[in-house]
């Protein structure tokens, strides 16, 4: 029988080539015009019989097509001009090829489906998009659909049984088995040790170059992705042990690297700061900064790879979590990994910046009276003395530093405007023509003009780079940070206190960009998830999930022997799982009596024989039971034993259960065979 | 038909536990599928790759599931064999089985009955269903024969996995020797002991009565002169006859020679259907067998059965008497 003979299978096989196809297009083995040569080669295959009736007459041409082939195969490899992975990708499509133009039997429909499984093998270390998954489920059903259709179509073409009644349950069988395989290969993948090197991708992601994160940054560096909506970080809120959503706290925002050094155009990270290099000796996290005793934030960051090797989390950053065996950590607080290319997990634990720093008063964030340090942080270049004057005009009166600070962000904050509008016509001090010419600037303008101001008050103060908080999607809980949510502020010292964050920006008023809708929020939940629980998923994650299975399992057994303590959700399980154990028992039962019923040999039966066989009385070889009991027609036995070997002859060979009225009869006549044989005993 | 054989001893049921259930066997397709989960499997771990992984574990997840398909598609079938009551040797005779599914809901897909060199598909067999399936075979020699061993197997659902349950039907039956028709020299033996009148209508060659003739009669019974004399034309009614009651006296010890120890089993066998076919009364007698002389279909089987199960090994000497009244006819057992 050929494949082609059947819709439903050709349709399956076609299905699946495609799937192979697109797998090796998400993978990047096949660009876009190889992509529609080979997609109208493989529709071309469609009409494969009339184009080999057509091509009869020149029989040599599908010889020298594949010799052609072949040797460029092996031209191909010999050079090393590609790849081992792009030579195993055109060996995939030279055999599909073949096997699609030259599908005559059943067989060709099983070499193709695992051609289209290896189109997926390859492009598996070349990819982590989510697309690979809708690949993988289609693959999953339509595989196992045309390997049942094939397997049922070979049955009946070897043993020309019946098959039409099958057909109907063909497809029943065949999503069922799909579910059934999608949950099986969800438990073994959960199962499955991971002892390999890393579950990180072969080949990583094609990073991109985000100005911004680096230790030198310009300003106007952020006018580019301002505008950039592709999501660049992922912030699950794990616990907040200070009460309330964590979600709605005030100000969060994701801070990357602190500048204390700045040139008039240029902020950087000044050749004086101390940096420390931490190297793993425990599976302990890296700590980062002194703990000050309040409510603690642990986020988990997923952070696509933008050439920066700096780690975000929300201020003030206490401990990291990461895989990495190397962390650098400077005095202004910024933390790095060495580890830039590829997509990075990690978690953080932070203190964030709750109530009125005026009123704290920790004596290990006194402000040091070291001559250096109140230099280093209020540092300036040669600034224009309209912005000392502004400074000193906006903040007088103010009773100490931090409502001076106050004061200067209200008024950047009221007073100028926010624009990504940052072409500057004139040649003159950035900061003076943000101040007092254009009046208007990016959130870099405005962190640096505060800066500065501050500074010029010998207030120290330092510019952070980093990212708003971004988008908080429901579905996955957690915040989407794009490209455009990059963003700076000012961190200004308050002595009791430490570091304090400002934000003169009136950014969140001028910016009315719309909100994600809630299909793109579910996608981005779902890619999440993805990345999380498939291309990441670790033997940590396992051990977790072992510990997570343990607890519970724990918990229930205790629970299970304290009946007094059950909550009344866990006495409604419990008697509801005693009700399936009863149905199911009873249900056995049941079918035990039945299957015992239509045995071979009915058990009343053999009780006859027995019972007769007690005296003597046994069917001789080659006598039917209907001989036997017919052997002594005057004998006390003969009656019961024919109604017995009626009744059996029914149950046997009629293939029926005796009715409950019939077994009552059947007892009865067992128990007049065992008294007639006794009498005649005696 | 025999009855099903005894359980096994006592001692036997635990080595019958040992026996597995199922034996499973990959086909070439299932070869594949498990050097391919093995190959990526390995890969995954050299690499560790979780797309890797998980291509890993939908293989292994088809081998899973598979197993648990074909299971439930071939658990609660019972095979029973369907044989016919009378099987001759050297006859071309039609075996069967049944196949019943007692699971309560479920349908059976796509499972094979092997029985011999035979294989016969059941697409479906729904829940409670049960289907006959036949074929042909011939037992070449008489005797308690052993049945060739039927299985139930399944390649069910992706072809990857042979299933096979194990030989359920695995019993002897009663194989009576060729019967044959009486070759000329055998008619004239069985002539010459005569035949007897049975005193009711039949096809013999006496005169039982006259009576009208009634449509559908036989032109050449219509006796003339009755006719002529009755004006209305009148039949004859001929008297049935019979062989005369036969005596088939098996001589010598079979020992010789095997084949001509079968050639005479089958010769009286046909013998005694052909006479007890012809109403007679036929007796059996020879070394270590007996059956006193009979009619009828049950009377046959027990002449046929003796016939099958005649062993010269153990054999006797015969019985001496002789039914008043029989012919005697002598088979050489050689």
């Amino acid at each position: 029988m050929s494949p082609l003979s059947s819709r439903a299978l050709t349709a399956a096989i076609y299905l699946l080539v495609a799937d192979g196809i697109a797998a090796l297009f998400l993978g990047g083995l096949l660009d876009l015009p190889g992509l529609v040569v080979v997609a109208a080669l493989v529709a071309g295959s469609w009409w494969q019989e009339s184009l080999r009736h057509r091509l009869e007459p020149l029989p040599w041409l599908g010889a020298v097509l594949m010799g052609v082939a072949g040797a460029a195969l092996v031209v191909e490899i010999v050079t090393g001009a590609g790849g081992m992975l792009d030579v195993f990708t055109h060996l995939l499509i030279f055999l599909l090829l073949v096997k699609l133009y030259t599908l005559r039997a059943l067989r060709d429909a099983r070499d193709v489906t695992f051609l289209s499984f290896f189109m997926l093998v390859a492009a598996s270390p070349v990819t982590t998009s989510l697309v690979f998954l809708g690949l993988f489920i289609t693959f999953l059903v339509v595989g196992t659909w045309l390997l049942m259709l094939r397997h049922l179509m070979n049955e009946a073409d070897i043993v020309a049984g019946p098959t039409s009644r099958i057909g109907r349950d063909l497809v029943h069988l065949a999503l069922a088995s799909s579910a059934a395989t999608v949950v099986v290969t969800a438990l073994l993948f959960l199962v499955i040790p991971r002892i390999g090197q890393a579950a990180l991708p072969l080949r990583a992601q094609t990073s991109r170059m985000v100005a911004g994160f680096t230790e030198r940054v310009q300003l106007g560096a952020f006018g580019e992705i301002e505008a950039d909506a592709t999501v660049v970080m992922r912030v699950h809120l794990t616990s907040f042990n200070g009460g309330g959503a964590p979600e709605t706290l005030p100000s969060l925002r994701w801070r990357g690297v602190a500048f204390d050094h700045f040139d008039g155009r240029t902020w950087t990270v000044s050749r004086s700061t101390l940096k420390l290099t931490l190297r793993r000796e425990l599976p302990v996290p890296f700590p980062v900064h002194q703990f000050y005793g309040g409510p603690v934030l642990t986020q988990e960051i997923r952070l696509e790879p933008i050439e920066s090797q700096m780690i975000f989390g929300a201020p003030r950053l206490l401990r990291l979590h990461t895989r990495s065996d190397f962390v650098t950590v400077d005095d202004l607080g910024n933390v790095a990994v060495p580890q830039a290319t590829a997509r990075l997990q990690y978690t953080v634990d932070s203190e964030p910046e709750i109530g009125d720093p005026r009123r704290a008063d920790i004596a290990d964030a006194r402000q040091p009276h070291e001559p250096r340090w109140q230099a280093r942080y209020t540092q300036l270049p040669r600034v224009s003395p309209r912005i000392h004057a502004l400074a000193r005009e906006v903040t007088a009166g103010s009773v100490d530093p931090y409502d001076a600070a106050l004061r200067l962000t209200a008024w950047l904050n009221g007073e100028l405007a926010y624009t990504r509008v940052l072409e500057r016509p004139t040649t003159d001090d950035p900061l003076e023509d943000f101040l007092f010419v254009r009046r208007a600037g990016n959130c870099e303008y405005f962190a640096a003009a505060l800066a500065v101001m501050l500074r010029s008050l010998q207030i120290p103060a330092r510019v952070v780079n980093g990212f708003q908080r971004g988008e908080w999607n429901p579905y996955g809980r957690y915040f989407m940070v794009r490209l455009r949510d990059a963003h700076s502020w000012v961190e200004v010292f308050v002595d009791g206190a430490g570091w304090v964050t400002l934000d003169p920006s009136p950014r969140a008023g001028a910016e009315a960009s719309a909100p994600a809708t809630p299909a793109v929020l579910w996608l981005d939940s779902m890619r999440v998830s993805w990345y999380r629980y498939v291309v990441s998923f670790s033997l940590h994650d396992q051990l977790a999930v072992v510990d997570v299975v343990r607890q519970a399992t724990w918990t229930l057994g205790a629970t299970a022997l304290r009946p007094a303590d059950w909550r009344p959700g866990f006495r409604l399980a419990a008697a509801g799982a005693a009700l399936v154990v009863v149905l199911v028992v009873v249900v056995g039962w049941q079918r035990r009596r039945s299957v015992a019923a239509g045995a071979a040999m009915p058990g009343f039966y053999a009780r006859a024989l027995r019972v007769l066989a007690r005296r003597g009385l046994a069917p001789g070889a080659g006598e039917t039971a209907r001989e036997f009991a017919r052997r002594a027609p005057a004998a006390p036995w003969a009656p019961p034993l024919a109604q017995l070997t009626g009744a059996y002859e029914r149950v046997r060979f009629g293939g029926a259960a005796l009715a409950p009225d019939e077994a009552a009869a059947v007892d009865a006549a067992l128990a007049d065979l065992a008294l007639a044989v006794r009498v005649k005993g005696h | 038909m025999k009855e099903p054989s005894p359980r096994e001893p006592g001692w036997r049921r635990p080595l019958q536990w040992l026996k597995p259930r199922r034996t499973i066997r990959p086909t070439r397709d299932g070869w594949w599928c498990l050097g391919a989960a093995v190959g990526l499997g390995f890969a995954a771990v050299n690499t560790g790759n979780n797309l890797l992984y998980l291509l890993a574990s939908l293989l292994l997840a088809l081998i899973v599931v598979s197993g648990i398909l074909s299971e439930q598609s071939i658990r609660l079938l019972h095979l029973r064999a369907a044989l016919p009551e009378e099987i001759y040797a050297a006859r071309p005779v039609r075996l069967g089985a049944r196949v019943l599914n007692r699971k309560r809901w479920l349908p059976s897909y796509s499972v094979a009955l092997e029985a011999s060199h035979h294989r016969l598909y059941i697409a479906r067999l729904g829940a409670g269903d049960e289907r006959l399936l036949t074929w042909e075979a011939t037992f070449t020699a008489r005797g308690l024969q052993r049945l060739p061993g039927m299985r139930l197997l399944t390649l069910f659902p992706f072809g990857l996995f042979l299933k096979a349950g194990r030989v359920e039907v695995d019993d002897e039956v009663v194989v009576f020797p060729a019967v044959r028709p009486l070759d000329s020299a055998w008619r004239r033996r069985v002539a010459a002991g005569g035949a007897r009148a049975l005193h009711r209508r039949g096809r013999g060659h006496d005169l039982y009565s006259l009576r009208e003739y009634r449509e559908g009669d036989d032109y050449r019974l219509i006796h003339w002169r009755s006719s002529a004399k009755a004006a209305a034309l009148i039949v004859r009614e001929l008297e049935a006859e019979t062989a005369s009651n036969t005596r088939i006296v098996l001589v010598g010890d079979g020992t010789r020679t095997a084949a001509r120890l079968e050639a005479a089993m089958s010769e009286a066998a046909s013998l005694a259907v052909h006479l007890l076919d012809a109403g007679a009364a036929v007796e059996l007698a020879g070394p270590g067998v007996y059956v006193p002389p009979g009619h009828g279909r049950g009377h046959r089987r027990r002449l046929l059965t003796a016939l099958a199960l005649y062993d010269p090994a153990t054999a006797a000497a015969p019985p001496g008497g002789r039914s008043a009244g029989a012919s005697e006819i002598e088979v050489a057992l050689g």
